[in-house]
């Protein structure tokens, strides 16, 4: 029995374990993070959902140092990429290698990349090319990665982080949409307020670094990670409230003739139409939904409500809308726009 | 098994609830449509009864069918709004979660409830909201057992209760009960010269009485053809608003209470002070004592009327010596009793004219009013009668006298008097056109008041 396998027969933990070990893992994040209490709970949400995070975030906000130690907390492998312009695929998945046996023999054998753990940084994804970029769309999409013609798993969880830097965009190549669509969540990391810097400031320059006390053993860290996302699945959803997630990523969708389908949105947003090429793909949706689970979860309940849903509107869908140059040139970024998408949306909810 | 019926149980009553609470906002619905329907339509007939008070036929009618058009259109709109606005279950669920902060709680147990696959967290799920029972309490979450429309009712019942003192203010003039023995038929002499004969007003009840000389009967039969004329060449909307006005009067005095009242027949006595051609000896034959009037135009009708003893005199014998010609319109009938009225024998004759025999009635009834029928009874001989039974309130009183300016006296080449206009206020028991109360004259004073007469 593998470990995919051993944490399917596990039993279901409770609603309150979940909340305690979300909390508790949270708690040991934030002995090294300061501040930004929003990104890691969002960061924690995408983990428990089974989803990847981008994360966004100017240099020194401490990108790098919350993933590194999000993968300390759980206890988990944990590998960093480097993206770079002349980083190959290969450099990322791993490669076949021709080694000699002990008898002499010389045969090809795999040799993994660090794509293969649990938890991956790729750190500023976009300086990397576009053929590189694409070779964590497998690995994300289905835990797997295909090398000359051989599929080798990967082993649950797996979540993938990747940082983006928003500046010093020379040079770079902007993720293609449908990778972007792979990222369950985008994490905004902004610049730290006074007070905080000011903790970060002593918490780092100190003789002594904060540790982090691993939530996990390492034996079954995989196995209640994988438990916790089952729950998550669980959390039950009224229909009116998968309608209410559809109507709003219908909403982000503005009318254009160039995309095929129902283009009749029952709610229409005036930004929308003005400011967005192409809305939300139906993955926004279910970002929303599980997003959503993990809050519900969180609350103690076993429902999703509609705060819940709106309460992650931002993280789903605001790196799954794509903005026209009319946007650009009013300075309209698409938080924006999914903040007026929500208002409409909740505004037709009364 | 006794577990998984216990938890039905607690479903049962989480169920039991919604439907509480749906029964109550139901009902509240129920209210405000039949509170809301009652409010436009006791608030429309409040400030219909008060425009039939207040303002003129047209006006009126316009108001009313404005009022009109706004209740339906209320009624409707509210049986819209209401119906819309129906409580299902799905509804009375969020509305609950909303009220008690559940959360979707609610909503998602009645989603679900029928759903046959069910998932590991439902168990707690319903646990969960039965532990919260008492936050989703029917009473509790609709606590209101009557609709805020009932607000929009008291409202417009007071309007309208307000409306009916209202309207018998606007409207006091009209609507004061005429006393008794006052209550003569209304005339009115007016010059045929002067007068302004158009089609008849729909407003008025056509049925005046016109008392005249027949050749002032003819040329009012004259002026009535031409008016008749006119009308016929009128535009159909003037007709259409004409009918408008009539239809609302009509039923401006049903609401007013004042529709026997104003169909009391007009007599009308006409004057020609400017006659054209010379009138027919027969004429004068009929007023014996057209000579000296009390008239300083001298116009003949006047005269006439003047001797003859005008219909309500206090003259008992004038009206049998010489019944006033009376005829009503149209004017082929007028030119009939014009051609009677030249003759002498009838003339002369006691010809028992409706009109006439009203005379004599007037004449003889001590409760006769005064005003206009002791005005032209300037006789010494018939000055005093009995007096009026009505208490006059005080001792005097005063007569509204509007006076135009004349020169009729100054000599020529002087600058011309022009005295001032003035209105006097009428006696707190005096209301126009009322004719006067015949007050009581002490036997002393008689003597006095005939020898002021006699000069």
């Amino acid at each position: 029995m593998n470990e995919a396998q051993s944490t399917a027969v596990a039993e279901l933990p409770t609603i309150a374990d979940f909340a305690r070990t979300f909390r508790r893992i949270q708690a040991e994040i934030h002995k090294v993070i300061i501040g930004h209490e929003q990104a890691v709970e969002e960061l924690l949400s995408a983990l428990f959902a089974g989803g990847h995070v981008l994360i966004e975030g100017v240099p020194g906000t401490g990108k790098t140092t919350l993933v590194k130690t999000l993968g300390l907390a759980l206890n988990l492998s944990f590998n960093r990429i480097q993206f770079t312009v002349d980083l190959m695929p290969a450099d990322i998945t791993g490669t076949r290698v021709i080694l000699t046996s002990v008898e002499g023999r010389r045969e090809f054998s795999f040799q993994s990349g660090p794509i293969f753990c649990h938890i991956l940084l790729g750190d500023e994804i976009n300086r990397a090319t576009p053929k590189t970029q694409s070779a964590l769309l497998e690995a994300m999409a289905e835990l797997q990665v295909t090398v000359s013609g051989t599929t080798y798993p990967l082993a649950p969880p797996y979540f993938v982080m990747a940082t983006l830097n928003p500046i010093e965009m020379e040079g770079t190549y902007p993720l293609p949409e449908a990778q972007l669509d792979r990222f369950l969540f985008k994490v905004r990391l902004g610049y730290p307020g006074e007070a905080e810097l000011v903790r970060i400031i002593g918490s780092t320059t100190g003789p002594e670094e904060a540790g982090v006390e691993p939530v996990f053993e390492p034996h079954e860290a995989a196995l209640r990670i994988e438990g916790l996302k089952r729950l998550v699945r669980e959390v039950i959803v009224a229909p009116p409230i998968e309608q209410y997630a559809a109507r709003m990523v219908r909403a982000t969708q503005p009318a254009n003739s160039r995309v095929l389908g129902d283009m009749h949105a029952p709610i229409v947003v005036d930004e929308v139409n003005r400011y967005v090429s192409f809305g939300a793909s139906p993955r926004g949706a279910l970002a929303l939904i599980l997003g959503a689970k993990v809050g519900a979860l969180l609350d103690g309940r076993a429902n999703i409500a509609y705060d819940d849903i709106d309460k992650v509107a931002a993280a789903s869908l605001d790196h799954r809308i794509m903005l026209n140059y009319a946007a650009h040139t009013d300075n309209i970024d698409a938080a924006q726009i999914v903040q007026q998408v929500v208002k409409a949306v909740r505004a037709s909810r009364a | 098994m006794p577990e998984t019926r216990r938890d039905e149980q607690k479903l049962w009553l989480i169920l039991f609830q919604i439907k509480g609470v749906r029964s109550r906002l139901n009902f509240l619905a129920l209210q405000r449509w039949v509170f809301a329907g009652l409010a436009l339509l006791i608030g429309g007939i409040g400030l219909t009864f008060f425009a039939a008070a207040t303002f003129g036929p047209l006006t009126f009618l316009a108001i009313a069918i404005f009022m009109l058009i706004v209740a339906v259109l209320g009624i409707i709109r509210e049986t819209i709004v209401v119906r819309a606005r129906r409580i299902t279950p799905a509804r009375a669920a969020a509305f609950a979660d909303t009220r008690a902060q559940l959360k979707g709680r609610l909503t998602t147990v009645l989603a679900l409830n029928a759903t046959p696959r069910r998932s590991p967290l439902w168990a707690y799920l319903v646990e969960d909201t039965y532990g919260r029972r008492e936050e989703f309490e029917p009473r509790r979450v609709a606590p209101r057992l009557l609709s805020r429309a009932l607000y929009p009712l008291l409202a417009a019942v007071l309007l309208a209760a307000l409306s009916v003192p209202a309207a018998r203010f606007a409207s006091a003039p009209r609507r004061r009960p005429a006393r008794p023995g006052l209550d003569g038929p209304s005339q009115v002499t007016a010059d045929i010269g002067n007068l302004d004969i158009r089609p008849a007003d729909p407003a008025l009840q056509p049925n005046a009485e016109i008392y005249a000389d027949p050749a002032t009967l003819r040329k009012l039969a004259d002026k009535l053809a031409a008016a008749e004329k006119a009308d016929r060449d009128r535009r159909p909307l003037s007709k259409l608003v004409d009918k408008a006005r009539k239809f609302a009067d009509a039923f401006q005095d049903k609401l007013n209470g004042l529709g026997p009242a104003r169909s009391r027949p007009t007599q009308m006595r006409l004057t020609d002070r400017n006659p054209g051609p010379p009138t027919p000896p027969g004429n004068n034959d009929n007023s014996p004592n057209s000579g000296p009037t009390g008239n300083s135009g001298g116009g003949s009708g006047l005269a006439a009327n003047s001797h003859r003893g005008a219909p309500g005199t206090a003259q008992p014998g004038a009206a049998q010596n010489s019944p006033p010609p009376m005829t009503s319109l149209p004017p082929q009938q007028a030119d009939e009793l014009a051609n009677k009225q030249s003759s002498p024998a009838p003339a002369t004759g006691s010809d028992q004219t409706p009109a006439g025999d009203q005379n004599q009635a007037n004449a003889g009834d001590p409760n006769a009013g005064g005003g206009s029928s002791h005005g032209t009874g300037s006789d010494p001989a018939n000055l005093f009668g009995p007096a009026s039974p009505l208490p006059l309130g005080s001792d005097s009183f005063k007569i509204a006298i509007e006076a135009d300016p004349s020169d009729e006296s100054t000599a020529p080449g002087s600058p011309t008097y022009v005295p001032p206009r003035i209105r006097v206020p009428l006696n707190p028991d005096q209301f126009p056109d009322q004719p006067l109360a015949r007050a009581a004259v002490p036997a002393a004073d008689q003597n006095t008041i005939k020898r002021v007469f006699q000069r």
